[in-house]
This record gives structure tokens, C-alpha cells and sequence, in this order.
């Protein structure tokens, strides 16, 4: 029988860590596009079931070209993917069926309702209509969009956005939940109350996975970070770890340690004179 | 429903509803120019025109502004639904889907597909009422129908992947398909063009098609009926696997 929390006939979180199985597993990734820019230059990742990792890095680093590599948008040049056991290349349907994705671009569709927008999605993913109508409903409920339900897409707030998509990508009740930025360009409202369900969903038993330039962001939610840039993972662990690999006493200052800008960390603002 | 059927569906009900929200535009503006084309072409000019092959001018048009309106339809359809869903980052969530290149493929095509459908039953039943159109042979008809109506729901496929902006698809609309489809003989036999013309219409494709559904109708035309149906069987079945081959690929889709 189908556990509660994986109606669709999923490894439970259980069953996986029992067989040492990771919720995403990255091995050598490699992706060139087609204008020459190497994205990615052999990444390797692991992603235990039930956490909430971060992976932290600047604008261009390589975050969303590997996202896109695990959902499907983009096909990797080499090495391989593994969502919850399932290659995502050679048995795609399973690893994207384990998988929801949240994009940093806003990618809604202007024309469709915002029910319609959840309904659809979970449609794509196969959850049969009594169910669908059920998780919209409770959905809209969470992110306090259910007046809006018989809205256009395009007549939201921008807060409201990022809330549909979040919501649409816990639709199919994925194993696995890529946030690719969520809270870029959000207000302080906003952006706690996001962290306030993602911590939540994490709680639930979903495995996260957080992409984020927002230091504070990636300290305050995540077990375990990496720090990506130019295609490379360049470190890994808790924060602590890492301050600890740059010789440094917080994160902040390993990230700017790691991206060559040590002369901007904050211990070394002056105090004001008054 | 099997998850997989379930999936199709959705794909496909998407692209069904994406139109019939629009349906003024879509259905409504279709049908309209086909009846000022009847009534200009039929009722004004045909009445100076009389006979043409011993069929009445008006009926001698309708089965070709029938086939141009289902073929229009379907491409129009998902050139710009597809463009557009490009365009808004929006196919994300179908590429991002279990659905396989062969769904996602169909699911699109089926779109248009049913469109054109829509509008040529419509001018069909229409047109029976104002006059009276004759079905002479409908195994040729009904085939003949749905390979062009699939054909150009592929057309607008194969355009509407490769666009990058909406004058691309405008492009192939205004400069390809509607001149080839107006030379075609929608509203004239090729037999009355002088020459060099009327062998130039035969190396037009689209002349076939009409032929085609003509001869459904009337039972008049000017090719072969047996070799016009397996060409353009052919035609469609080598376009539907060059966009099946694409959609593995990604190509323009994934990147």
C-alpha cells in the first residue's frame, strides 16, 4: 500500500535510507552550451532524503544550469543524475515525477486561472482529478491564494507569484522540492513568510533543495550547503564546516573568501565617528 | 485513467482551452472571413462566373476555402501557442513533466488539429444550409481532411519550436502558406491559367491538397487521386518524424 506521504507509489523516505539511497545523487556533471560557455565542469553532489541543502554561489555560478539538468530543461554534455534512485536521462518519467520545481523565473502562464495553473500541472504529473481538486483547494488554503482562484496569472501581485509557483511545484507531492531562488527580489515579509513554509515542507519529511545568493537565507534554513562558482563545487558542509575551511568566522566571510572579495567583509567596517 | 492517460489529457485539454478561452478570435474570426470569401467570391462574383467544370462556382469553391480554413486553423494554432508558451517560460512546466517527447508532441499538434476541425465543420454545416454542397465521395474526403489538417497541425509545430520571435511565425503565415494556399486554385481551376502558370501550380503542394478535398466533395479534379493521397501521406508521416526527432532532441526547447 502507498504510503500517506507518497500517494503515488514512491520509495517512502524510509524505505530509502534504508537502501543508502540519496534523494539526489550528482556524479561529474558536465554542461557546455552550444555558445561554448561551460555551465558546469564536473559537479558531484550528494542529497540525503529529508534535507534541506544550499547551494550557495554568484550570479553565473551554475545553479540553474545544474536545476535545469535535474528537471529536464537542459541535457547534460556528461556525467549522471539520480533523483531518489532514478537516472534522470535514461528513466526520466520516475526522476521528474519525484521532482518539483520552483524556478526563479516567474513562468507562469498569463492566460490560465490560478486554479487552472495548479490543476494543470498536477494533470502533467498524472494525479487523477478527485485528488487534484483537493490538493488545489488546500494549496490555495496554505498560500492564501484561494480568493484568487478564478484569477488570471498575469493580474497578480509579484508576491502572489512567487506563492503560485510554489505552490504548483508541491502539486504532485515531489519527493523532492527545487527552490531555484526563491525569495530573490521579494520583500522582508514575503521572504520570511516563504522561509516559514520551506521550513515547514521540510518538516513534512520533503528533501529541499535550496539554490540562493542570500547568505543569511542559506544559514538560517539549511542543514548542509556547497558553495558553487565558475561550474565548480569549491566546499561543502554545515556553515560552521565551511568558515572553518576558510579560516574564517562566519559564512559570509567564507563566501566572499571563496568568490576573492575578502576586503569586503564586514568585520572590517569601521565603526562611524560621531 | 492510467496516470499516462491522465497526463495526455491535461496536455491536451490545455491546448484545447487555451483557444476556446479565445474563441472570438479563434473560431469566431475564422469563420467569418470564410463567409466574406463565400460571399464575395460565391454569391457576388459567382453569379457572372456561372459554371466552372459543370459545377456551380460557388460550389466549386467552398471545398477549398474549407480546406484552407482547417489547414490555417490548425497552423496558426500552434505556431502561436507554442511560441507563445515559449515566449512566457511557460512550456517549462510540460518539459519539465514526466510526458514523453511522443505526448508532448501530440498533445501540441492535437491543438490545432482540433481547431481547424472546429472551424471547417462549422463552414461546412453553414455552407450546406446556404447552398447545396454535395458530398460525393467520402472516403476520400474524410482521409483526405484529416492528413491535411494533421499536416499543417505539424507545420505549425515544427515553425512555432523553431520561432524565436512572433514575426517569424507571422513570416511563414503571410509570405509561405497563405500565397501557396491563395495559388493553390482555392478559387480558380489551374486548367483556366495560361501557361507557364498552370504547370507552375503543379509544383505547388498545397494544389494536391485542394484537389483532394474537392473531389471529396464535387468529384472533380485535376490529379490523381491515389497518387495526391500517398504523397501526402507521406508528406505528413516524414513531418511528424522530423518533429518527433526534434522533440527527443529538445531542440529549442530544452537547452
Amino acid at each position: 500500500m502507498p504510503s500517506l506521504k507518497c500517494p503515488y507509489g514512491c520509495l517512502s523516505d524510509g524505505t530509502s535510507r534504508l537502501l543508502g539511497m540519496n534523494a539526489l545523487d550528482i556524479k561529474d556533471l558536465a554542461k557546455r552550451y552550444p555558445t561554448g560557455v561551460e555551465a558546469l565542469r564536473g559537479v558531484s553532489l550528494e542529497i540525503k532524503p529529508g534535507e534541506l541543502f544550499g547551494l550557495l554561489g554568484p550570479n553565473g555560478a551554475g545553479k540553474s544550469t545544474l536545476i535545469h539538468c535535474t528537471t529536464g530543461l537542459a541535457q547534460p554534455t556528461s556525467g549522471s543524475i539520480h533523483v531518489f534512485g532514478h537516472d534522470a536521462i535514461a528513466d526520466y518519467g520516475e526522476a521528474r515525477q519525484a521532482v518539483g520545481l520552483a524556478p526563479q523565473e516567474v513562468n507562469l502562464d498569463w492566460f490560465l486561472t490560478v486554479e487552472e495553473t495548479l490543476d494543470y500541472h498536477a494533470g502533467y504529473f498524472g494525479v487523477p482529478k478527485r485528488e487534484r481538486r483537493e490538493r488545489t483547494k488546500e494549496l490555495l488554503e496554505t498560500f492564501s491564494l484561494t480568493e484568487k482562484r478564478d484569477e488570471r496569472t498575469r493580474t497578480l501581485s509579484g508576491g502572489m507569484k512567487r506563492r503560485l509557483i510554489l505552490a504548483r511545484a508541491m502539486m504532485h507531492r515531489p519527493q523532492l522540492l527545487i527552490l531555484d531562488e526563491p525569495t530573490a527580489g521579494v520583500d522582508v515579509e514575503l521572504r520570511l513568510e516563504l522561509w516559514h513554509y520551506v521550513q515547514r515542507i521540510n518538516q513534512e519529511g520533503t528533501t529541499i533543495l535550496l539554490t540562493t545568493h542570500y547568505i543569511e537565507e542559506a544559514e538560517q534554513l539549511c542543514d548542509r550547503l556547497a558553495f558553487i562558482n565558475h561550474g565548480e563545487i569549491v566546499g561543502e558542509g554545515t556553515s560552521a564546516d565551511l568558515a572553518a575551511r576558510y579560516g574564517v568566522d562566519n559564512l559570509e566571510d567564507a563566501y566572499l573568501a571563496l568568490v576573492g572579495r575578502k576586503e569586503l567583509s564586514r568585520s572590517r567596517i569601521e565603526e562611524p565617528v560621531l | 485513467m492510467s496516470a499516462a492517460q491522465i497526463r495526455f489529457a491535461t496536455l491536451w485539454r490545455r491546448e484545447v482551452n487555451r483557444f476556446m478561452k479565445i474563441k472570438k478570435q479563434t473560431i469566431g474570426a475564422p469563420l467569418l472571413e470564410t463567409f466574406l470569401y463565400i460571399s464575395v467570391f460565391g454569391a457576388a462574383l459567382g453569379s457572372r462566373v456561372g459554371e466552372l467544370h459543370g459545377i456551380d462556382y460557388v460550389v466549386f469553391v467552398i471545398p477549398g476555402l474549407i480546406m484552407m480554413s482547417f489547414s490555417t486553423n490548425a497552423f496558426a494554432n500552434n505556431s502561436s501557442s507554442i511560441l507563445q508558451q515559449k515566449f512566457q517560460g511557460a512550456i517549462q512546466d510540460q518539459l519539465s513533466s514526466p510526458a514523453s517527447p511522443m505526448e508532448l508532441l501530440l498533445a501540441f499538434s492535437l491543438g490545432g488539429f482540433m481547431r481547424g476541425l472546429i472551424v471547417a465543420l462549422l463552414t461546412f454545416i453553414a455552407a450546406s444550409l446556404l447552398v447545396d454542397l454535395p458530398v460525393d465521395n467520402v472516403l476520400v474526403l474524410v482521409p483526405s481532411l484529416f492528413l491535411v489538417g494533421f499536416f499543417f497541425s505539424q507545420l505549425g509545430v515544427l515553425i512555432g519550436v523553431r520561432a524565436e520571435q512572433f514575426d517569424d511565425v507571422a513570416f511563414a503565415q503571410t509570405f509561405v502558406l497563405q500565397p501557396l494556399i491563395f495559388l493553390g486554385g482555392v478559387f480558380y481551376s489551374a486548367t483556366l491559367l495560361p501557361q507557364p502558370f498552370q504547370t507552375l501550380t503543379h509544383f505547388n503542394p498545397i494544389f494536391y491538397m485542394i484537389n483532394l478535398v474537392r473531389y471529396g466533395f464535387v468529384g472533380y479534379t485535376e490529379v490523381s487521386i491515389a497518387l495526391s493521397l500517398l504523397a501526402l501521406t507521406a508528406a505528413t508521416g516524414a513531418l511528424f518524424l522530423i518533429n518527433l526527432r526534434l522533440f527527443a532532441k529538445g531542440y529549442r526547447l530544452r537547452a
